[in-house]
């Protein structure tokens, strides 16, 4: 079992039209380990995050969540059909994401936000589901907050809550849209935090990010895309301390004109 | 001031029964624009087929002058449809269909206004549509929406005084009938006149409260 990985995404293609932002991208996603997307903005890497759980559907290629197929089934023809929303909602629920915009729901408290999926989604019972939610909330430190409405927090507190929130489905993996690119230096830092603590603990993640430093402490493997492709991949020391291609190695300078040369 | 207490004061259960029947009809059209406005809206944004009958439906609702509205459902459709049957319906039918034009356009601009990335969120921890609809998008529009909703009261409330001309015994109606009665307009008419502000100002006062309040809780813009 340990053989399957979390994620795998065979040779994913998307297009917007004319515009190919996706052209054959592959990796898997081991249990428990950390996986960063880095690449200039247009690369690719948040479209993919959005394929992996289904707010983009791939043009062609295929995402195995735990081994199953999250988009296509092959119907009795051998033709390739869109899986049912169902099936597809089913599977979304292993995955939390967490958007650069936070996008914490304004009507319901802290609370309310980090209950409400546990509750409708996975049908848990109030009780349960508001002791999951607290649970939550410690871990990103924001117990304290649970009755406040998302107005009132600053943006590194609404990152955490939407951390917490994406937690409390229990998810299988989780996956993080430039989660600190709207926050300021100072804010940033806390959620770079959880996160860290997330990663210790043996969290599945995918974390598209401009955080340098972070993606090469915390990362198991970084993957760099350039044009809709994986242009180098490997283990952080590999991507940031010996750069092959020379895309990255520019890309990079930017960013870390220290570790390259 | 004896004009006063014969013309006002003595006529007070007849203004009463008035205005007993326009806050009926007030808030039977009002309850009716809310449901129609809403379903207008869902119909344009969501079913592709209907979007173009819709469209020309809200546009024709609110195109048309209310006193013609008034009118036609209250001739034309009996001829057409059989209904309404009486004048207190078709009061209140063309109230709602006017407001609902309207209505149907506040709640699209409400539904569009809540950011596509809340829904998204709803959407990647497994939600469906409908059930993003019901728990992230609705209550939303609803807050956001509240205040437009107080404000078409009040314009319903000063249109309802037009169906009086249909014969039904609002409070306008009783006021004409005082004034038609002793001949003599300016005590009751400036009282009636009197009775159409107050109910107006409260209304738009409770509206403020519920917009100040929803400000201060949610930190939406209700404007």
């Amino acid at each position: 079992m340990s053989s399957i990985p979390a994620i795998s995404v065979v040779d994913v293609h998307k297009s917007f039209g004319p515009l190919a932002v996706l052209k054959g991208v592959s990796f898997d996603v081991p249990r428990g380990s950390v996986v960063s997307m880095i690449g200039a903005s247009g690369s690719g890497k948040s479209t993919l995050l959005r394929c992996i759980n289904h707010l983009e559907t791939p043009s062609a290629g295929e995402i195995y969540i735990d081994g199953e197929p999250m988009h296509f089934r092959v119907a009795g023809d051998g033709q390739r059909k869109p899986r049912p929303i169902a099936e597809i909602n089913r599977l979304r629920r292993d995955l939390g994401m967490v958007f650069q915009q936070f996008n914490l729901w304004p009507h319901m408290t802290v609370l309310g936000n980090v209950v409400e999926a546990p509750r409708r989604v996975r049908g848990l019972k109030r009780s349960e589901a508001g002791e999951l939610a607290l649970e939550c909330l410690r871990r990103v430190h924001l117990l304290d907050k649970a009755g406040e409405y998302p107005a009132r927090l600053s943006g590194g507190q609404q990152q955490r809550v939407a951390i917490a929130r994406a937690l409390a489905m229990q998810p299988k993996a989780m996956l993080f849209d430039e989660a600190t690119s709207s926050l300021d230096p100072e804010l940033t830092d806390e959620v770079l935090a959880v996160m860290r603590d997330l990663a210790r603990d043996g969290t599945t993640m995918i974390v598209v990010t401009h955080e340098m430093r972070f993606a090469r402490e915390v990362s198991d493997r970084v993957l760099f895309l350039h044009n809709g492709l994986i242009e180098e991949a490997g283990a952080p020391e590999e991507v940031f301390g010996a750069p092959k291609s020379e895309r990255c190695r520019q890309f990079l300078s930017k960013y870390l004109p220290k570790y390259v040369q | 001031m004896g004009n006063w207490e014969r013309l006002v004061w003595n006529q007070r259960h007849l203004l009463l029964d008035g205005l007993v029947v326009t806050v009926e009809i007030c808030l039977i059209a009002f309850a009716a624009a809310i449901l129609g406005g809403l379903v207008l809206c869902l119909v344009r944004l969501y079913v592709r087929p209907l979007r173009q009958v819709a469209i020309a439906l809200i546009e024709f609702f609110r195109a048309t002058p209310i006193f013609v509205q008034l009118l036609w459902v209250n001739y034309v459709w009996p001829e057409l449809f059989g209904w309404p049957g009486s004048f207190f319906t078709a009061g209140w039918v063309a109230l709602a269909l006017q407001s609902s034009g309207y209505l149907a356009e506040t709640f699209r601009a409400g539904i569009e206004a809540v950011p596509r990335g809340q829904r998204e969120a709803g959407l990647s921890a497994g939600m469906s549509h409908p059930l993003v609809f019901r728990r992230i998008v609705l209550p939303q529009v609803l807050l956001m929406v509240a205040p437009s909703l107080v404000n078409q009261f009040t314009v319903i409330v000063k249109s309802s005084t037009l169906v009086s001309v249909i014969t039904v015994q609002d409070l306008m109606f009783q006021s004409q009938k005082i004034v038609n009665t002793w001949l003599d307009p300016i005590e009751i008419l400036t009282a009636t006149a009197a009775i159409y502000i107050l109910v107006v100002f409260a209304v738009s006062a409770l509206g403020k409260a519920l917009a100040d309040l929803l400000r201060r809780r949610y930190g939406l813009a209700a404007s």
